[in-house]
């Protein structure tokens, strides 16, 4: 077991280093290491973690908690939301200590711009790999595209997309 | 000569102050034991101008007599009291934040504004801003990022650990909460439907936040480029995410390399 926990540890630890631009960010490097090396949660498992990483408050980030549960109870979830956060959690306060100097880093700078663009694409492959798997019949392709209108022309807030996809499956569902 | 002006004038505040201590024998009058302390310290300063050792260490003694016997509450320990009285206030905020943050980095990211610089005044607009930019910049959630970050400007590590820790702590109880009824209730049909539909609108989710992101980061086609084969390398070659985050910041070093934009 604590051999699971280090590697659940230092796979988080990645995840929490690489993932600029955004919190959605993390989801194709959970997928990718998660259920694809390491099998640690099934496509529909790792989707639902996603899902209610989205309709809890605060980050979806969160979606690391789930899955550390998943793999080692409790003392798994700890770890795995710690190793998540801490990666950011020592950057930003070595940065915010040294501001002046972290932002007039051209070298920097310009990583992160092409670490960012990278990182969208990869969310694109993660959308797609995810609708493969969750898009299983008209209805939820309709809600899906119905989404993304909502979110990416109305600018709705999500979690209205959400509790609505939520009654759709209430009412539908079964 | 000068010294012995010095000493003199010490002298007499040392009186001055005994006579404010020993004129109230009320241990309670904080005002003349605040008095009599500060003109033992400005007499302790002049002592040690003085070069006279002896005297300073003696004025020292008599003023730790004055604190030790809580006379006077020293400063210090009034220190220590903010620090907790602000604890308790301060950090409660994060809290409640944390609670709230229903619907995506956007809605707490308001939150955050209107308590940190609006109500609670605690960051400046720009030093706001400052927190965004960071947290947009480093890895992890803006949302996150921000609450670090202002904790980390208010008690540097331990601030930074507090305000992060107090942040994820509802959205982490609530998260095991789900986890522990998802094991036992997720393959009921009901749920399982809702759970589905509900994946259903995190896809589109999910792809409406790459169109958006898109929008706003995407420049010229340079940033096309990259970010076509940083799709066909995640989709189709299966490359490890880290491999492809690096090779693209590598990349934007070279091309960007005379551009003179900064963070």
């Amino acid at each position: 077991m604590i051999n699971t926990l280090f590697k659940l540890s230092w796979v988080f630890l990645k995840i929490g280093t690489f993932t600029f631009g955004g919190g959605i960010v993390i989801i194709p490097m959970i997928e990718n290491e998660v259920v694809t090396n390491y099998e640690w949660l099934t496509k529909a498992e790792f989707i639902d973690a996603v899902t209610l990483g989205q309709i809890t408050p605060g980050p979806v980030i969160i979606s690391a908690t789930f899955i550390g549960y998943k793999v080692c109870g409790i003392l798994g979830a700890i770890i795995a939301t710690a190793s998540v956060i801490l990666p950011s959690f020592i950057m930003i306060c070595l940065a915010t200590e040294a501001i002046k100097k972290f932002r007039e880093n051209k070298i920097l700078a310009n990583f992160l711009r092409g670490a960012r663009v990278a990182v969208i694409g990869m969310v694109f492959d993660a959308g797609v790999s995810i609708g493969r798997s969750s898009l299983v019949d008209l209805k939820t392709v309709l809600i899906a595209a119905a989404s993304i209108i909502c979110l990416f022309k109305y600018k709705t807030n999500p979690i209205w997309v959400l509790l609505g996809a939520g009654m759709v499956g209430l009412v539908w569902g079964g | 000569m000068e010294k012995q002006k010095l000493k003199e004038q010490a002298e007499r505040l040392y009186l001055q102050g005994l006579h404010a201590f020993a004129g109230s024998a009320n241990p309670a009058d904080t005002e003349s034991m605040k008095l009599a302390a500060g003109l033992w310290q400005q007499a302790l300063e002049l002592y040690r101008k003085a070069g006279d050792k002896d005297r300073a260490k003696e004025l020292k003694k008599s003023l730790a007599v004055l604190y030790k016997k809580e006379y006077l509450k020293s400063d210090k320990s009034k220190e220590k009291q903010g620090v907790i009285l602000g604890k308790f206030k301060d950090w409660f905020m994060f809290l409640k934040i944390g609670c709230f943050g229903f619907g995506g980095p956007m809605a707490v990211f308001t939150l955050l504004e209107d308590e940190l610089v609006r109500e609670k005044k605690i960051l400046t607009n720009k030093d706001f801003l400052e927190g965004a930019v960071l947290g947009d910049v480093l890895p992890g959630p803006v949302t996150m990022d921000i609450v670090t970050y202002t904790g980390y400007k208010l008690k540097k590590w331990r601030g930074a650990l507090i305000s992060t820790v107090v942040f994820i702590l509802p959205s982490f109880v609530l998260m095991i909460i789900l986890a522990m009824l998802y094991d036992k209730y997720s393959l009921t049909p009901k749920i399982a439907g809702i759970l589905q539909c509900l994946g259903a609108a995190v896809t589109g989710l999910i792809l409406s936040v790459a169109l958006k992101l898109t929008k706003t980061e995407m420049k010229d086609y340079r940033e096309l480029c990259i970010l076509i084969w940083a799709f066909a390398s995640s989709l189709i070659f299966k490359l490890d995410i880290v491999l492809i985050v690096g090779l693209c910041g590598l990349v934007g070093i070279v091309i960007y390399h005379d551009e003179p934009k900064k963070l």
